[in-house]
């Protein structure tokens, strides 16, 4: 009988860590330099009297907010955000080193998955993702993908959730125009779980709300903000930069602008209520400087997005980062690349909200196909997350030792037993030799991508909402839209 | 004239003292100030407009000329009546009302500027009425709008309607441009034009200022 091994370790999963943990100070002491002397400039009343009254330097505008209150506030903020599902199961648990998968929100144009057509997004086009991503297992959460243009400007984004609700039970994150139709957006959400109980014990969504770089908190972005924490509902906040415009040019510099965002954010939050439940991070996206576009699927964005995921595990604070989200205007091999490694990095660092994945032309262009390849690419980088098992199985040396010099593995019921969990299998990787390929039609991995998307968008019935809520939220949001 | 080169390659190479301190030496030798801007500032911008468009030279790049540029002007321009100053066009740009982004408008205007338009920038959230009382101030050549929310670009049709309202419409080109932006929206509100981003922007007011 074989004992165990004493003082073994085990790695259980891949270690990643872009930076030390002094480095990170190193960050993080920087931070507290720019909010103590540069300060930032909030635009809400209401942040601007609890700054102030809390011990900050307001001149006009601009808050200079000391290091020691910032230190507390990153105390106060939880480390641990519980997200459930629309059926109030508690699925999406932002705890460090737990990785969640969605797309991004308000793409304005999409590639219509019937026609190929380029052209303006519709609410349809909302539902349709919503759809396509309640199917897909990869995907954990939902943002509203495309922008619902074709309905009124002044309650898209009310249409937009009422289109991801009905067509998903996954937890969403939202866009709101303003604090009034965030106001609306909550109590649709109240409607959904059955009242503003329920659904402060298990928030199905989460507000996406943004202050504007360089260091400006604006009105709205605070306000939206503030009424989420009234419901218990989770918000984002962070900034979404042109690294060289918006921020300084270097990765550090841009880290730490970002950062000191982020961190005004979680300040005023935790002023407005004690544990308020805040997410930092943001897209830290450099200017291409030959276009001026944004740069998505950019090696840069991925090195800061590792160092961006570290610091919020140093705080203690969930992380909303970005991944599989390209500059490629289609989905060619530039975007498989572009956001693969994205995936992968962002699996491996162990970020918490991965948004925009199947984002096309720098942010800007939706495609249900490339929504649907993505799926592949998340479900490889979980693959290699989940790390290679070590144990007297899968050494096999029993089976090495039957099989013997020249024999075969393929009959053994050690591969029979084991291949599936040892070998990945994609859903529209191609695989086959080229006759076979040119057999079976010549398919490019973009083609078995659409065919799939398709099938889902066909078949896949998600589970519906009651019809009483369905007309409630129809009433809101023409409520909404005569005021 | 061999320092004309010499600025014009200043220029190009961004370097700000430089030109600053030819210019001036120019000016003590009493060359012709406009000849100074046409002869040995503008020809190096020129030059690197034609770089910028091939990809051979960076945004920063282009922005440094023309930092380098204005210094030389700020330096001629008491010495010319305002009458003789010689400008590409005059700009008004703002981002429409209800949208406070301006990354986008402030490198369309950093790219006009180097191109030799005087630009006016009445800044973010700009009403359709604000926009009308500065083209009658300022009296542009193109008056351009930016917006990065669908929401908000349909001001931008609110803004061509108050200009026709006040007869103002034909005084003036209106260009439009932002992420959620195209060709076809601007053509069914009525704009003279669109550009995706502010290389082409310039290109767009140089073809509207020269007809």
């Amino acid at each position: 009988m074989t004992r165990f091994r004493s003082n073994q370790t085990e790695q259980a999963t891949p270690l990643l860590r872009w930076v030390t943990d002094s480095q990170l100070e190193e960050i993080h002491l920087a931070t507290l330099e720019v909010l103590e002397r540069t300060g930032v400039q909030v635009d809400h009343a209401e942040a601007l009297k609890l700054l102030k009254d809390a011990g900050c330097i307001v001149n006009g505008n601009r808050a200079r907010i000391p290091g020691w209150l910032v230190e507390e506030a990153i105390r106060m903020a939880p480390r641990k955000i519980v997200v459930a599902n629309r059926k109030k199961e508690r699925v999406m648990p932002l705890e460090s080193n737990r990785t969640y998968f969605g797309t991004g929100s308000d793409l304005p144009f999409t590639i219509d998955l019937e026609t190929g057509e380029y052209r303006r997004s519709t609410k349809k086009d909302v539902e349709l993702a919503a759809r396509v991503m309640d199917y897909l297992p990869n995907y954990d959460f939902v943002m509203s993908y495309a922008i619902a243009s074709d309905q009124t400007a002044k309650v898209s984004d009310l249409h937009q959730l009422q289109a991801m609700v009905a067509n998903t039970v996954k937890p969403m994150i939202v866009t709101a125009h303003d604090e009034r139709n965030m106001r609306a957006q909550l109590e649709m959400a109240a409607l959904v779980a059955g009242g503003r109980e329920e659904l402060r014990k298990n928030p199905f969504l989460i507000l996406y709300s943004e202050p504007i770089s360089p260091l400006v908190h604006t009105n709205d972005g605070v306000g939206k903000m503030f009424a989420c924490f009234e419901y218990g509902v989770p918000v984002v906040y962070t900034p979404g930069v042109l690294a060289g415009a918006t921020t300084p040019v270097t990765k550090a510099g841009t880290i730490v602008l970002m950062n000191a965002e982020a961190l005004a954010g979680v300040v005023m939050a935790q002023l407005k209520q004690k544990g308020a439940p805040i997410i930092i991070g943001g897209g830290a996206t450099p200017m291409d400087m030959k276009t001026t576009t944004t740069l998505y699927g950019s090696p840069e964005t991925m090195m800061n997005y590792a160092i961006m995921t570290q610091l919020s595990q140093y705080y203690g604070i969930p992380n909303f980062t970005e991944a599989g989200c390209v500059n490629a205007p289609v989905p060619d091999a530039q975007a498989g690349m572009e956001a693969g490694t994205g995936i992968l990095m962002a699996q491996l660092m162990g970020a918490n909200l991965v948004h925009d994945v199947g984002y096309l032309e720098g942010g800007k262009t939706g495609s249900l196909t490339f929504l649907t390849m993505c799926n592949d690419f998340m479900d490889a980088a979980r693959y290699m997350g989940a790390g290679t098992k070590i144990n007297h199985d899968t050494l096999a040396v029993d089976v090495i030792d039957e099989v013997g010099p020249g024999g075969n593995y393929v009959t053994h019921p050690h591969t029979f037993n084991y291949f599936r969990s040892e070998i990945w299998t994609p859903a529209t990787f191609n695989r086959l030799f080229w006759q076979n390929w040119e057999a079976q039609g010549s398919k490019t991995t973009e083609d078995k991508a659409k065919e799939l998307a398709k099938e889902i968008v066909a078949k896949h019935t998600p589970e519906p909402l009651p019809e009483s809520v369905l007309k409630g939220l129809d009433q809101i949001i023409a409520e909404t839209e005569k005021n | 004239m061999a320092e004309f080169n010499k600025m014009s390659e200043m220029v190009i190479a961004g370097d700000f003292a430089g030109v600053k301190a030819l210019t001036q030496k120019m000016i003590d030798d009493q060359v012709d100030p406009i000849s100074i801007i046409n002869d040995g500032l503008m020809p190096g911008m020129n030059v690197v407009g034609v770089r910028f468009k091939a990809g051979d030279m960076f945004v920063p790049e282009v922005m440094m000329s023309a930092k380098a540029m204005a210094a030389g002007i700020e330096l001629v321009k008491p010495l010319i009546a305002e009458s003789n100053m010689p400008t590409a066009g005059k700009v008004l740009v703002g981002t429409v009302k209800g949208d406070l982004h301006d990354i986008g408008k402030k490198l369309v205007n950093m790219m006009l500027e180097s191109a030799g338009f005087q630009i006016i920038d009445l800044g973010v959230d700009i009403a359709p009425a604000k926009f009308v009382e500065a083209v009658k101030e300022h009296k542009p050549d193109v008056v351009g709008m930016s917006a990065l929310l669908t929401t908000t670009m349909l001001s931008m049709k609110d803004t061509i309607d108050a200009l026709k309202e006040e007869g103002l419409r034909d005084r003036v080109k209106v260009i439009i441009g932002g992420a959620p932006v195209t060709q076809s929206f601007a053509e069914q509100i009525g704009a003279d034009g669109y550009a995706p981003d502010a290389a082409a922007a310039t290109d767009l007011c140089k073809q509207l200022t020269a007809n």
